[in-house]
């Protein structure tokens, strides 16, 4: 029902006063109304929001005490109804539902994806205080604002009525006038109500809210009711105190990634993820496939998942973030730095939640403060607009055919499908999925003129499941997604490509471009490692490209039986063989992150320049389009912004550990 | 194999010009080098040097490849480095009494530089001015393949 969430000047508004005593009248005019009223109520121990049926369900007389790790409901010494600040219910809740049905696979014949029937439910949320507006109001440009749109989200935001609070109180745990969220309600809301001795002060906001407001038992305000109503607003600002210094601390928070302070706070944190859940703006999700006993239906379900969570950054050759400071800091950093370069805000704010439902008493205020000097600004880089609509969202190709690269890596050649696909360029990857199988990414090994190859290794059950497919078998398919190798960046240059293990799967595609455009370089070498000589992908084309005589090729295995009598040790082993001016080499990378590490310090002592060094970096990767969180990596999510970067462009961020 | 005694030190010089192992050493000392040692070329499949018996001399390979290989029981001989035209080999010469860790195999026709260990150890204690040449360079060549060393044994692309 919200016109326009995003909070702006107060507009001179008309008023009225309506008394407490007829406070549930505005209840019952919303139910009438036929919307569930969503509001504060006292259970186990504290104010929680959750359905009310009248007015005698409000927390009438009861205030709350809040401090770090501290919640406790005491008496008040008057009637007040919203004499609190804010429970441990974020409204994001009934918004951005905990636990999500996003699509449904049948199988029947064949098979397909559908996405759920959206119904939202008509509600009011009664007693929403300013941050939690704007919280709101982040929620909408994470899921609306973004080339992704949440459907689910946004019919049960359209769908819900805002009855807003100012605050007349503040807690200790207070801090939303640092991050300008509060305390002043100004926008966002259908109907405003500030509480005074005797009552409320009421404004309307929307046309829908002056239609509920209409059926009230209201008079016009005093002079006093509507001066008190101001003052006791402004009280609550100078009882809030001083704010903090946030301004440019998501550049200064970025220049802190070595910070002691991380794994001082990390000792104390539990990882129990109560400032995830608990916060209104946190939104990572995870998904989750559950078939039928039958295997014909399987349901694809979202859940709310915490960057907090042991498994949230792990992928099948280990953990990303694997030490609790990893953690913390990505949690931290995400709200008050790399936020702001996903959706131009940041995402805190300042309702206290996370302070006070800490159980180790963490103030995330006192961290920020100790861990943020200033620091240098850092240029973001240029993101390339994924074709994909949704995560649920598949389109299907054809497996045209089946090849066995190594004995654990197999390539599928895709045809039948969608013509975007063809039109992506090396580097980029596709989100795969069968029924009942979780969606993987997998990068682009080759284009065709009627379809693409991906090469996989079988690492997990979804992987596994898709190299045991037959031609004539369907996959679902979303892309293509990411960045792409910046070919023209080696134009005129030594082109030279280096390639580790199945790292030469995303490469593969650019080799072939290089080969096909060879004029426009100067050299063009490939130098690939494996671990042995069985497992070498491509060899047929290894073997093209080795005769062909349009590109030096160089390859090496870790180890080796007598019968090898090519080259024995680590890749960079093969950069002896570069006799031309490294300063002119543009260099294409990808492989395991220890290899890309020692490969790219050997580029550097060379005199390769490190912004001519160009990484594809391997994450957990889930949406594909920068939301759920997975592979963020400091200010960057690998699925959207990367995964193919400039050395330059990750700068301290590259092969960092815990990111 | 067919040693070659060169007189002419200049061919040699240059060969090692074309090394990334000489090219860095002082003049002085490539020309000691080219008189320390000799030329050798080897056949495919030459053993040049068995694991385990003492190594007698250096080499600097100047054309072709050579594995050193290690047996491992049941398994047999493992291939666990190859040598590169500019690499060295037997490095372990400079030092007294030391044994081959590896056995070293010609896999292609190759040719070297080879001096034996003896008189460089020597020529070594009576000329500072070519230990304080040689030794840093050969400590390069041997911690290039200690940093090699250390990532096959991170096993990178292991499943």
């Amino acid at each position: 029902m919200i016109t326009n969430p995003v909070p702006g000047p107060t507009a001179v508004a008309r008023q009225w006063f309506l008394a407490r005593s007829d406070l549930d009248a505005l209840i019952q005019a919303l139910r009438k109304a036929g919307r569930t009223v969503i509001g504060p109520t006292v259970r186990d121990g504290a104010i929680v929001n959750d359905e009310i049926q009248s007015a005698a369900d409000l927390p009438a007389g009861i205030r709350d005490e809040q401090a770090a790790g501290r919640y406790r409901l005491a008496e008040r010494s008057d009637d007040r109804v919203f004499g609190y600040t804010v429970g441990p219910t974020p409204w994001k809740r009934f918004t951005f539902p905990p636990n999500l049905p996003i699509a449904t696979a049948h199988l029947s014949g064949g098979f397909g994806f559908e996405q759920p029937h959206i119904t939202a439910p008509q509600l009011a949320f009664l007693g929403v205080r300013a941050c939690e507006i704007a919280a709101l109001g982040m929620q909408d440009r994470v899921f609306l604002g973004s080339p992704f749109t949440d459907e689910d989200f946004r019919a049960r935001r359209k769908a819900a009525l805002i009855v807003a609070v100012q605050c007349t109180t503040c807690s200790s745990t207070c801090f939303c006038s640092s991050m300008g969220t509060g305390p002043e309600v100004r926008n966002g809301y259908d109907i405003l109500l500030t509480e005074i001795d005797e009552g409320f002060v009421v404004q309307a906001g929307s046309p829908a809210g002056a239609a509920i407001v209409a059926h009230l038992p209201t008079r016009r305000p005093t002079h006093a009711e509507t001066g008190a109503a101001v003052d006791s607003v402004e009280a609550v600002r100078t009882q809030i105190g001083e704010p903090l210094p946030i301004a440019g601390i998501d550049r200064r928070l970025q220049h802190q990634l070595d910070n002691p302070r991380w794994g001082i706070v990390a000792e104390r944190c539990v990882e129990c993820g109560n400032c995830t859940m608990a916060c209104p703006t946190c939104f990572c999700t995870s998904v989750t496939e559950r078939s039928d006993m039958e295997g014909r239906t399987a349901t694809t379900e979202r859940q709310w998942d915490s960057c907090f969570d042991v498994n949230f950054a792990k992928v099948a050759g280990g953990d990303f973030r694997a030490r609790p400071r990893d953690r913390y800091r990505q949690w931290l950093m995400h709200k008050f730095s790399t936020w702001m370069d996903q959706f131009g805000s940041f995402g805190c704010v300042g309702c206290g939640r996370c302070i006070t439902w800490c159980p180790v008493r963490i103030d995330v205020r006192e961290e920020l403060q100790v861990i943020a000097p200033v620091i240098q600004p850092v240029e973001r880089p240029v993101a390339v607009e994924p074709v994909a609509a949704s995560p649920g969202d598949f389109s299907i190709a054809r497996l045209a055919s089946v090849r066995q690269e190594t004995e654990d890596t197999t390539t599928l050649s895709l045809t039948d499908m969608d013509p975007a696909f063809l039109a992506g360029r090396p580097g980029q990857f596709v989100m795969v999925a069968l029924p009942a199988f979780p969606a993987v990414p997998i990068s682009i090994s080759r284009f065709h003129s009627n379809g693409i190859d991906l090469t996989i290794r079988a690492v997990g059950a979804t992987s596994t499941a898709l190299v045991n497919l037959h031609p004539g078998a369907k996959v679902g398919v979303r892309g293509p997604l990411g960045t792409f190798w910046p070919i023209e960046d080696a134009f005129g240059r030594h082109a030279v490509v280096v390639a580790g293990g199945v790292g030469l799967s995303p490469l593969h595609g650019l080799v072939e471009a290089l080969v096909a455009n060879r004029d426009r370089f100067e050299s063009v070498s490939l130098y690939y490692g494996s671990r042995t000589p069985e497992d070498q992908l491509f060899r047929d084309d290894l073997a093209t490209w080795s005769a062909g005589k349009a590109i030096d090729v160089a390859v090496t295995v870790d180890r080796a039986g007598p019968e090898w009598k090519g080259r024995v040790g680590v890749v960079t082993t093969l950069f002896d063989m570069m006799s031309c001016d490294c300063s002119r080499i543009t260099a294409f990378v990808v492989g395991p992150e220890r290899m890309m590490q020692a490969s790219v310090q050997s580029l550097i002592s060379k005199g390769v320049p490190p912004e001519r060094i160009h990484v594809s970096m391997e994450r957990h990767m889930e949406c594909g389009i920068g939301l759920c969180g997975h592979c963020q990596t400091g200010r960057y999510f690998v699925c959207k912004d990367g995964p193919v970067f400039s050395l330059s462009e990750l700068g301290d961020l590259y092969v960092r550990e815990g990111i | 194999m067919h040693a070659r005694a060169m007189d002419d030190y200049a061919a040699v010089i240059a060969m090692l010009n074309h090394t990334w192992f000489g090219a860095e050493l002082a003049p002085e000392t490539q020309e000691r080098l080219a008189k320390l040692g000799n030329i050798q070329d080897f056949e495919v499949d030459e053993v040049i040097l068995h694991e385990g018996n003492d190594t007698r001399a250096m080499g600097v390979l100047v054309s072709g490849r050579l594995a050193l290989r290690t047996l491992v029981p049941e398994r047999g001989p493992v291939t666990i480095l190859s040598v590169e035209p500019g690499d060295i080999f037997g490095w372990s010469a400079v030092l007294t009494d030391a044994q081959a860790q590896s056995t070293v195999v010609a896999t292609e026709a190759s040719r070297a530089l080879v001096i034996d260990g003896v008189r460089l150890r020597a020529a070594l204690k009576e000329d500072h001015a070519l230990a304080a040449s040689l030794y840093p360079q050969i400590l390069n060549a041997v911690a290039r393949r200690l940093r090699a060393t250390r990532l096959q044994l991170l096993d990178l692309f292991a499943r």
